[in-house]
């Protein structure tokens, strides 16, 4: 019989986890491997509802700690950095208005009428509450009081998890939306940057950046949980119950290694 | 890097001596290297942590410092970098580089100083 692997992912990962595939696949032939991929927070879900994995791959370390260790996963691994990034649409507002929206005007951009801006939902994906970490941040660092609820009314609609931005920025159904940077250079959209003080990204502002704070739905859908901000990270944990646990430790051990930190840099992240 | 060796004095070439000496006072993760970093105010303007995570690795695969995972009381485990011995062996050259370029911007200035009227 084949031997399975079973993973599930933070959608974000859903590149740099393919290239990594190709490598193991090359190294393990006979196994068959079943992917899933979701919001970080609907990933744990899942699993705590029964969903079975081998290896768990999320967008925040926090997620693991909040709802699977001890009982699903027990150690689990920081492989990955990244930023938040306002990606933009090659045929979006930027290019019919002609003027370039970049670190310093981008709040006035996206407020405006007629703009089209979206992120994911807090909810589910981490990204989705980061993003407006950043909000809450970019009030207090450009002194703009009401930025945070003005972003909120404009940013609609809300999708499940960052990836699904993309197909949207990439076709002009979007003029801008929140997501990491990895995902905006793998599609090779253009990005706005943000001031290392608001995008998550700088573990110096580690302190800074526990200001900002998301109420977001607990381990019951009637629970709340606040997340505080932090720099952002991405970690990798092998289930208690795999049925592969060496296969699903190869993987790891793959993403963690040289060839793992060549293909997340070469997917734009930046692997720790 | 060797005694002697031509390193280039440029900014991110600079780094290397920078987290050879914060590792040689204590073994870190990434994370807290680029906090200490920013703190430690060896340079000018931000620290870019990828340039910084870059630079690690350069550093582990010419055997300056080493890294294992080291697992969080309760939270995530980490990558911990320590210095090796290849690596202090390093950083003293370093000091010795910066030691004499140090000399030359000296006489740099003071030749400067020789330029302005006397007053």
């Amino acid at each position: 019989m084949k031997a399975i692997l079973r993973i599930m992912h933070a959608g974000a990962l859903r590149r740099p986890v393919g290239d990594c595939l190709e490598i193991f696949r090359r190294r393990f032939p006979g196994v068959r491997i079943d992917l899933s991929a979701a919001g970080s927070r609907e990933c744990a879900r899942r699993i705590l509802t029964g969903e079975p994995f081998d290896v768990l791959l999320l967008a925040d370390p926090a997620v693991f700690s909040e709802f699977l260790v001890p009982d699903h996963v027990g150690d689990h691994f920081v492989f990955a950095t990244d930023q938040i990034v306002i990606g933009c649409s090659r045929y979006g507002h930027q290019y019919r208005s002609g003027r370039e929206t970049d670190g310093q005007n981008w709040m006035d951009v996206l407020a405006a009428e007629g703009v089209s801006t979206a992120r994911s939902d807090e909810h589910l994906d981490p990204c989705g509450y980061r993003t407006l970490m950043v909000w809450q941040l970019a009030e207090d660092f450009y002194h703009r009081p009401g930025l945070a609820a003005e972003l909120e009314r404009h940013c609609r609609p809300i999708y499940a998890k960052s990836i699904d931005l993309v197909g949207p920025l990439l076709e002009g159904g979007l003029d801008y939306a929140f997501i990491y940077a990895s995902e905006a250079r793998q599609f090779g959209l253009p990005y706005v940057v943000l001031p290392a003080m608001v995008n998550l990204g700088h573990p110096a502002h580690a302190g800074y950046y526990r200001r900002a704070a998301v109420t977001v739905t607990g381990r019951g859908l009637s629970d709340t949980t606040v997340v505080r901000g932090a720099p952002i990270e991405f970690a990798a944990g092998v289930s208690r119950r795999a049925e592969a646990p060496d296969l699903a430790e190869a993987f790891v051990d793959l993403l963690t290694g040289e060839e793992g930190q060549r293909v997340l840099e070469h997917n734009g992240l930046i692997p720790c | 890097m060797v005694a002697g060796q031509d390193t280039g004095f440029t900014g991110e070439r600079l780094l290397e001596p920078h987290l050879l000496l914060l590792l040689c006072r204590k073994a870190d993760h990434g994370y807290e290297l680029i906090a200490r970093l920013a703190r430690a105010d060896f340079t000018d303007g931000e620290v870019d942590p990828a340039t910084v995570y870059r630079n690690l690795r350069r550093m582990e695969r010419e055997g300056l410092v080493g890294s294992r995972w080291e697992a969080g009381r309760s939270g995530p485990a980490r990558r911990l970098y320590e210095v090796t011995a290849r690596g202090r062996q390093a950083l003293a050259a370093w000091s010795e580089t910066i030691n004499r370029q140090r000399e030359k911007l000296s006489v740099f200035l003071a030749e400067f100083e020789r330029l302005r009227p006397q007053s």
